[in-house]
C-alpha cells in the first residue's frame, strides 16, 4: 500500500485552478518533495491532502483512508508542520509538545517520554522551559517539527519547513529531518533546489498546479539536461568576444563577473582556445554540476523566485 | 477531553499576555468609573435625609438647626411633623432614610436620660444608615456641649420603585462592556488563524465542539471579574440593589456567555485580525444604544424598539434592572432568561455548525 496516493486531484478557487488534476504515489518510508515556485500549489496540495482543503474533482488516500470520507481517521496518522511556524508562543517547549500529545489521546506519562526524545533530538532540550516567544526562527521550526511528530505519526507533512531561516538554520534543520527519513514518510513542500536536492528520496516539480516532472533529483537531471554548463573567470573579454560566444553556445551569461556558458555541445579546449585565441585570459574554468534549478528553468523556461 | 487541553493553552495564552489581560479587565473598570462618574456621583453627594420632629419643641429645632449644618447630610425642608408623611415619602422612594425625634426628646436632653431616636430607611441603599449613624451620633454627642446618650433604632422598609440614574445605567454598562468579548474571543481565533496555529489544531483529530468549547472556557474567569467590578464598582458609585445579587450576576454571566458564543462566530467568519476587532464595534455600539443602555427603548421608534426585542442584550438589560432596581425574583425574570439562554443555545450551535465548515473548505 502507498502511503499516499492522489486521483486527478484538483482545487480551483473561483477561476483560478490551484491544484490540477494531480497523480502522485508516495511509497512508505520515501521523502517525498514537492518543490515549486510560491503559487505553484504546493501548499494547496498538501491543505487538501491533511484534510483542511477539499478537493473540488478527484481524491487522495492516506495509508488506504479517503480525504473525504474519512478525514477523521487520517488526522490520527498524521503529523503536520504547516508553513506558519504554528507554536504557541506563550508556552513553552514542553506545553507545546503536551498540548497537541494530549489531543491525539496519549498519557501525560507518554507526552513526557516522548517531548524529552524530541527535544534532545531536536537540540531544544535546554530552552525547554523558555517561552517559545524569545526563541529564534529557527529553534520555532524544530519546535513545529517537533510538534508534529509528538503523536508518531507514520505520515509527515513539512510545508515550506526552512521558510524564513538563515542558510545555517536551515542546513542544521535539513540534517534533523535527514534523521527522519528512514522511520517516517515524509512528504515536504519548498521552493529551495538545494533542500529538495539534499533531502528528497523522490522529488515532483509543480507548476501552476500541474507537476511537470517526477523523478529522483539524478534522474530528473540526467532525463532532462543535455546540455552542459561552465563556469569561467576571465579578462579582456571584449564585446566580440562575448558576441562570438553568443553566436557559438546556446547560452552566454555573466554570473558574479565569471562567464557561464551552457550547450549540449559544449567543448572545453574548444572553448578556451577561442579565447586565448581572440586576447581573453583565462584565470579560471570549471564545469558546473546541473542542479534542479536548471532543470526547472528547462521545463518552466522560468526562475523559482525566493 | 481535548476541549479541555485547548482551553488550558488558550487560559495560558491570555493569562500570560499581561498587555491583553489588562486590557480585557482594565475596559470594565475604565467603562464602570467614566460613566458612573459622568452620570452617578451619589456616593460623594450628601446623603438626603427627611427628618420627623414629633416633640416640637426648642431644643428638637435647634437638634434639627444642628443637623441642617452638617455638610455630609441634607435635611429635607420642611420637617416632617408627623411620622406617616416621612413613612410615605420613604414607600414611594421620594425618601431613602428618614429620622424620628420623638415625643419627650427635649425632656430627655434636660434631664440627660437615654434618647431613643429611629432610623427608618428603605432597601434602595443598604449601606444609608452606616453613612447616617456616625453623623447623627456625633451631632447628638455634641449638641449643646451636653453629651446625649443616644439609641438609634435602625427601622427598614420595602419600597416598589427606585428610579435613580446611576441603577439604569450600570446594568446597561456592564452588558456594553461584557460586548468586548464578541471581539476578544473572535480576535483570538482569527490571530491563531493567521499564524497557522489552528490550521495545526485542525490537523489533529479535535472536533469543531472541542474548539468552540476549547476557545470559549478561558474567557469564564474574565466574565466573572467583570461583573463583579462592574457590580462593584457600581456599588461603590452608588448603585442600589434591592433584589438578589447573584441572580442579577447569573443574568450578566448569560449574556456574558451569549457574547462568547457570538465571538466564536465572529472568529469564524472574519478574514483579519482587523476584521475581528476594529470592525464589530460599528454594529456594537449602535446595538447597544438601541439595547436601552443610556435611554429607554421605550423613547424609540417601533421597528427600532422590535429590533431591540429580538435581541438578547435589551432582555439581560431589562431582567439585570429588574433585579437590582425593582427587587425581581427568579420567576419574574423567567421570560428575560428564557430568551438569553435561547440566545446563548443557537449562538453556540451555529458556531459549531460555521466552525464544522471551516474545517475543510
Amino acid at each position: 500500500m502507498n502511503a499516499i496516493q492522489t486521483f486527478k486531484l484538483t482545487r480551483r478557487f473561483n477561476s483560478l485552478v490551484a491544484v490540477n488534476s494531480i497523480d502522485l504515489k508516495i511509497e512508505q518510508g520515501e521523502l517525498f518533495s514537492l518543490l515549486g515556485p510560491n503559487g505553484a500549489g504546493k501548499t494547496t496540495t498538501i491543505n487538501m491532502l491533511c484534510c483542511l482543503l477539499k478537493p473540488t474533482e478527484g481524491t487522495a488516500q492516506i495509508m488506504g483512508y479517503d480525504i473525504i470520507k474519512e478525514p477523521f481517521k487520517i488526522k490520527q496518522t498524521i503529523g503536520v508542520s504547516p508553513q506558519e511556524t504554528a507554536i504557541s508562543e506563550h508556552l513553552n517547549s514542553w506545553e507545546n509538545l503536551a498540548l497537541i500529545g494530549k489531543i491525539h489521546g496519549m498519557s501525560s506519562d507518554e507526552v513526557k517520554r516522548r517531548s524529552g526524545e524530541l527535544l534532545e533530538v531536536m537540540g531544544l532540550m535546554e530552552r525547554g522551559k523558555d517561552r517559545v516567544r524569545k526563541f529564534s526562527g529557527g529553534m520555532k521550526r524544530r519546535l513545529s517539527i517537533a510538534m508534529a511528530m509528538i503523536h508518531d505519526p507514520s505520515i509527515l507533512f513539512l510545508d515550506e519547513p526552512t521558510l524564513g531561516l538563515d542558510p545555517q538554520a536551515r542546513r542544521a534543520t535539513w540534517e534533523h529531518i535527514a534523521q527522519l527519513k528512514e522511520r517516517k514518510t515524509i512528504l515536504l513542500t519548498t521552493h529551495y533546489m538545494e533542500e529538495a536536492d539534499f533531502l528528497s528520496d523522490k522529488v515532483a516539480i509543480i507548476d501552476e498546479g500541474k507537476i511537470v516532472a517526477m523523478g529522483t533529483p539524478r534522474q530528473l537531471k540526467a532525463n532532462f539536461l543535455k546540455t552542459r554548463t561552465m563556469l569561467i573567470l576571465a579578462e579582456n573579454v571584449t564585446p566580440e568576444i562575448m558576441q562570438g560566444l553568443k553566436s557559438r553556445y546556446s547560452q552566454v551569461i555573466e554570473v558574479e563577473g565569471k562567464l557561464r556558458i551552457s550547450d549540449e555541445n559544449l567543448d572545453f579546449r574548444e572553448l578556451t582556445n577561442y579565447l586565448h585565441s581572440n586576447g581573453a585570459v583565462v584565470h579560471s574554468a570549471a564545469l558546473e554540476e546541473p542542479t534542479l534549478e536548471d532543470v526547472f528553468i528547462h521545463l518552466t523556461g522560468k526562475e523559482i523566485r525566493e | 477531553m481535548r476541549f479541555w487541553e485547548i482551553g488550558k493553552r488558550n487560559l495560558k495564552e491570555l493569562y500570560r499576555d499581561p498587555v491583553g489581560l489588562g486590557f480585557l479587565l482594565g475596559m470594565p473598570l475604565a467603562f464602570i468609573l467614566i460613566f458612573s462618574f459622568a452620570f452617578g456621583g451619589q456616593a460623594t453627594s450628601p446623603v438626603s435625609i427627611g427628618v420627623v420632629d414629633e416633640d416640637q419643641s426648642q431644643i428638637s429645632a435647634a437638634f434639627v438647626s444642628c443637623l441642617e449644618s452638617i455638610p455630609a447630610l441634607e435635611v429635607v425642608s420642611p420637617v416632617y411633623k408627623s411620622q406617616s408623611e416621612a413613612e410615605e415619602e420613604l414607600n414611594t422612594g421620594g425618601l431613602s432614610i428618614y429620622l424620628l425625634i420623638p415625643h419627650g426628646f427635649s425632656e430627655a436632653v434636660e434631664h440627660h436620660q437615654a434618647v431613643d431616636l429611629t432610623l427608618a430607611y428603605n432597601q434602595v441603599d443598604p449601606m444609608l444608615p452606616q453613612r447616617v449613624m456616625p453623623v447623627v451620633s456625633a451631632a447628638a454627642l455634641g449638641f449643646l456641649n451636653i453629651p446625649v446618650p443616644l439609641n438609634i433604632e435602625l427601622s427598614q422598609r420595602e419600597v416598589e420603585i427606585k428610579d435613580e440614574y446611576i441603577n439604569y445605567l450600570i446594568p446597561g454598562m456592564a452588558v456594553f462592556g461584557l460586548m468586548i468579548l464578541i471581539t476578544s474571543v473572535g480576535g483570538i481565533v482569527v490571530r491563531d488563524r493567521a499564524r497557522g496555529f489552528l490550521s495545526r489544531l485542525m490537523t489533529t483529530p479535535a472536533r469543531p465542539s472541542d474548539f468552540i468549547f476549547g476557545y470559549t472556557l478561558p474567557f469564564i474567569p474574565v466574565i466573572i471579574i467583570s461583573i463583579a467590578i462592574y457590580l462593584g464598582v457600581g456599588i461603590l458609585m452608588g448603585l442600589s440593589i434591592i433584589g438578589n445579587l447573584g441572580l442579577a450576576f447569573l443574568v450578566l454571566f448569560i449574556i456574558g456567555i451569549c457574547c462568547m458564543g457570538m465571538g466564536m462566530i465572529l472568529g469564524t467568519v472574519a478574514r483579519s485580525e482587523e476584521q475581528a476587532s476594529g470592525a464589530p464595534w460599528i454594529f456594537i455600539v449602535p446595538l447597544v444604544m438601541i439595547s436601552g443602555a443610556w435611554w429607554p427603548v421605550e423613547q424609540m421608534p417601533s421597528v427600532i424598539k422590535g429590533i431591540a426585542e429580538a435581541l438578547p442584550f435589551l432582555h439581560a438589560m431589562d431582567a439585570c434592572r429588574d433585579v437590582v432596581t425593582r427587587g425581581a425574583g427568579f420567576t419574574g425574570i423567567l421570560p428575560d432568561l428564557y430568551w438569553l439562554i435561547g440566545w446563548t443555545i443557537a449562538l453556540f450551535a451555529l458556531g459549531i455548525v460555521l466552525f464544522r465548515r471551516s474545517m475543510a473548505r
